[in-house]
């Protein structure tokens, strides 16, 4: 039998967005097994992280979409992951991105967001997005910001014990 | 890309196949239920979610993976079984996990066998283990009706696991352990067996 996994290509100025390879592992190991994880669950252990990394291939065969793996153009090292996002229990779609800590500070997750946001605007046809950050990720929160999100108070979010704030990207028509 | 391409195996009662996204439910409603308990569970949607996600992964990552266990006569699902080793895992695993009201009627003992055996002898495999939990005693009597002996010498998984060491390939081969499963599969597969007592995997 064959499980369909067609995963794009996504190319901005200075990035290649691509589908998940084994070799991106280590990387997303030392993120998800460090305290920068911390906003997004973590730290894990390696066994939790490897699950969620084996995750992302199960995600583009279930739902056609997911995480796109950030690379520099002209090196495929793994810089961080990007993309929409549905698992089980979640409200809505997410738009949701993770940096690296190599990667920070040179706006790659503004110029990767950027890219998955129009992916899935005009290739999957969704008409709005949210994006769940932990109300102490004040870096995530700046680049929400900067794509033009507001947050919405109040709205509904799968983590019960965790103080999340829900973040409505624009509209299609205005990005 | 473009394809993950999963063999179908076939035994007297089952086909196994890759998991599709619509086995999620019957996957959820186990992974949800306390007979999770002994591979990681219960977990909340999200983490059961995941996980079968990553059940799909791991077949693209490793090569094999896990394979939903469909019934040949109505092609409803009974469980899982295969091979599994996700990080952290010491050595390659045979695994698996029976619906909670499917248990009893050989599934997992037809389905691990074939697996096995498709390892064995189409992908080279010399040998597997299966951590268990201790405290897991139908899958520790799975375990040695497969010919599986605890080996207190190999790495664990946790220290909270036991290893069971399956029998090589060419120690399976025309022994006495195969038969017995061969001779068991049997009876199961008879309509007029119909096992009284301890029900088993």
């Amino acid at each position: 039998m064959q499980i369909t996994l067609t995963i794009p290509e996504l190319e901005t100025e200075r990035l290649i967005l691509r589908g998940p390879k084994a070799a991106d592992w280590e990387a997303d190991a030392e993120f998800r097994t460090s305290d920068r994880a911390q906003f997004v669950g973590g730290p894990f252990t390696r066994m939790v992280a490897w699950r969620n990394f084996a995750s992302r291939w199960g995600h583009w065969a279930i739902h056609g979409y997911g995480m796109f793996t950030v690379t520099e153009r002209g090196s495929d090292a793994a810089l961080g992951v990007v993309g929409p996002l549905y698992p089980d229990g979640w409200t809505e779609p997410e738009l949701g991105w993770v940096l690296y800590e190599q990667a920070e500070g040179r706006g790659i997750a503004f110029e990767a967001a950027q890219a998955v946001r129009r992916y899935a605007y005009d290739v999957l046809g969704w008409t709005t997005a949210i994006s769940y950050i932990d109300a102490a990720n004040q870096r995530s929160r700046a680049l929400a910001e900067r794509l033009g999100c507001h947050a919405e108070p109040g709205a509904a979010h799968p983590f019960e014990d965790a103080d999340i704030i829900v973040y409505r990207h624009p509209k299609p028509e205005v990005c | 890309m473009g394809h993950l391409d999963i063999p179908v195996l076939e035994t007297r009662r089952l086909v196994l196949r890759g998991p599709e996204p619509g086995d999620y439910p019957d996957f959820k409603a186990t992974f949800a239920s306390y007979r999770s308990r002994f591979m990681g569970g219960p977990l909340n949607p999200y983490e059961t979610w995941m996980l079968y996600a990553a059940e799909i992964g791991h077949w693209e990552i490793r090569g094999f993976g896990m394979w939903m266990i469909h019934l040949k006569d109505s092609a409803e699902t009974v469980g899982m079984a295969g091979g599994w080793q996700p990080a952290v895992w010491p050595e390659r695993e045979i695994a698996w996990i029976i619906w909670p009201d499917k248990a009893g009627r050989g599934y997992a003992l037809e389905a691990t066998d074939a697996a096995r055996r498709f390892f064995y002898t189409q992908r080279g495999w010399d040998g597997a283990v299966s951590y268990i939990d201790p405290k897991n005693l139908d899958s520790i009597r799975l375990a040695e009706r497969l010919g599986a002996v605890k080996d207190t010498e190999a790495r664990t998984i946790d220290g909270n696991d036991a290893v069971y060491r399956h029998p090589a390939p060419e120690a399976l081969k025309n022994s006495q352990i195969a038969d017995g499963i061969a001779l068991e599969i049997g009876h199961y597969c008879d309509p007029l067996f119909k096992p009284k007592g301890w029900a088993i995997d």
